[in-house]
């Protein structure tokens, strides 16, 4: 086996891995709100995001077979640079997931192909106007517009709905989010596993395994895809659920309803007018916009800053790290030693970071009885 | 740079998708409205509000499918 085979096998790899911590961590985008206001058991609730991301990867197979295509340059392109972004976006998503930080694992994922290829080709790599249009403008605009939509459905729902019982205001919206929440998992799942698929064709293409002109994922890419962002959702991220659900503010059916149905009506509309944003800030963004339109005091902003202040840091840090990686891998040439270090390191920090959580408690397969 | 922006489509989604959330609101809220009074009032034996208060929900319902397969139209057409 030649050493460029071992590099893709290494790269593909490296991808699910990221799949799966893209499951893992925005599970909770989904089903957060549904958990906290009791609308689905939590194991339910995941089981439930896990089926439908799995079904979602099937339902578009519009591969982002250039991710981060008119972002950087795609001629700079490598298996070492995929596999460089790859890294990148993993240990921002491990680390925001640690500190149980929502974040945007696409942009986790830009942001380290980006270094790589800033590491790469300098600075004539990135694609400034790209970057402004395809990250910078979505990612101010989505939780803003998603804020505002929540907040104005929050407030159409007491006005409907504020003098009914609450008993049967808070069973009827129970229900309503068990829609909202398979809807929210189902549109994950056809964003976020085509980013994976997308990820493995170009290293794929980027190998010459399959032809660059109009390359397709052959069907083990896309059924890897959808089961490794399933098994990620499946194992919830129990942490970043807890922040969405509970620690910004303890939210009723209603408010959760609104977060997830305003969230998904963003989402989608903004889907079908070619704008796709981030389902993190969206989502972030409406269950803000749920909570303060009710009583602005009962957000805690201090929260709400720290996952700001995390969403302006996926970018540079993913870079920073892609760009590391991709020095670190080159340190040792254009041959298999670097990637497979690289790989074995993240292995061990990973298991290392787990288990520390493991023994501290079921934190990966049982979700916390605050949640 | 910022002639890279598709400041039409930013446009669009400033007062569109307000309205797409807003729709899938009203929808759910009438089904819940609609079926809870509709309880009320049959446990009153008021049985023609009753029926039309069923029908609010029932209209709710349909709005509120309706939203769910525009969304679902919207995901497969991605392709």
């Amino acid at each position: 086996m030649d050493s460029e085979i071992i590099i893709l096998v290494i790269v593909v790899a490296t991808a699910l891995v990221f799949d799966f911590t893209n499951g893992f961590h925005d599970a909770a985008n989904a089903v957060a709100t549904s958990i906290s206001t009791r609308a689905l058991a939590p194991k339910t609730a995941v089981g439930l995001s896990a089926v439908l991301n799995f079904a979602g990867a099937f339902i578009s197979l519009e591969v982002a077979a250039t991710v981060a295509s008119g972002i950087v340059e795609a001629k700079l392109i490598t298996t070492t640079v995929i596999f460089a972004g790859l890294i990148g976006a993993i240990l921002w998503n491990v680390l925001t997931w640690y500190f149980g930080l929502p974040s945007s694992s696409s942009h986790a994922l830009i942001g380290g192909v980006v270094g790589a290829a800033f590491a790469a080709g300098g600075t004539d790599a990135v694609l400034g106007q790209g970057l402004l249009e395809k990250v910078m403008v979505p990612a101010v605009v989505a939780p803003i517009v998603a804020f505002l939509a929540a907040a104005l459905c929050i407030l159409v729902t007491y006005r409907i709905v504020g003098r009914l019982r609450p008993g049967l205001v808070n069973s009827g919206y129970r229900v309503g989010q068990i829609a909202s929440a398979s809807l929210l998992s189902l549109s994950h799942g056809t964003n976020d596993a085509q980013k994976t698929m997308g990820v493995i064709t170009l290293a794929l293409v980027a190998h010459g395994t399959l032809d660059g002109a109009d390359a397709e994922p052959p069907t083990w890419v896309i059924v890897s895809a959808a089961a490794a962002i399933a098994l990620g959702t499946y194992s919830g991220g129990w942490r970043i659920i807890r922040t969405l659900g509970t620690r910004i503010y303890k939210m009723d059916p209603a408010q959760g309803f609104a977060a997830q149905g305003g969230g998904a009506a963003v989402l989608l509309t903004a889907s079908h007018l070619g704008f796709p944003l981030s389902t993190t800030h969206s989502i972030t963004g409406a269950v803000l916009g749920a909570g303060a339109a009710r009583r602005l005091s009962a957000v805690r902003w201090g929260l709400a800053g720290n996952i700001a202040i995390a969403w302006i840091l996926t970018l540079p840090a993913a870079a920073l790290v892609g760009a590391a990686t991709y020095g670190i891998s080159r340190i040792f040439g254009t041959g298999v030693v670097g990637p497979l270090l690289i790989s074995l390191s993240l292995l061990m920090l990973m298991a290392a970071l787990f288990g520390k959580r493991v023994r501290r408690g079921p934190a990966m397969t049982t979700a916390p009885a605050d949640v | 740079m910022i002639g890279a922006v598709d400041v039409d489509a930013l446009i669009e989604l400033a007062w569109a998708a307000p309205l797409a959330a807003l729709t899938v609101t009203i929808a759910w809220a009438l089904v819940v409205y609609g079926a809870g009074r509709a309880a009320d009032a049959n446990r009153d034996g008021r049985r023609l509000i009753a029926t039309l208060r069923l029908a609010v929900a029932a209209a709710g319902v349909v709005l509120f499918t309706a939203a769910i397969v525009v969304g679902l139209i919207v995901m497969t057409s991605k392709g």
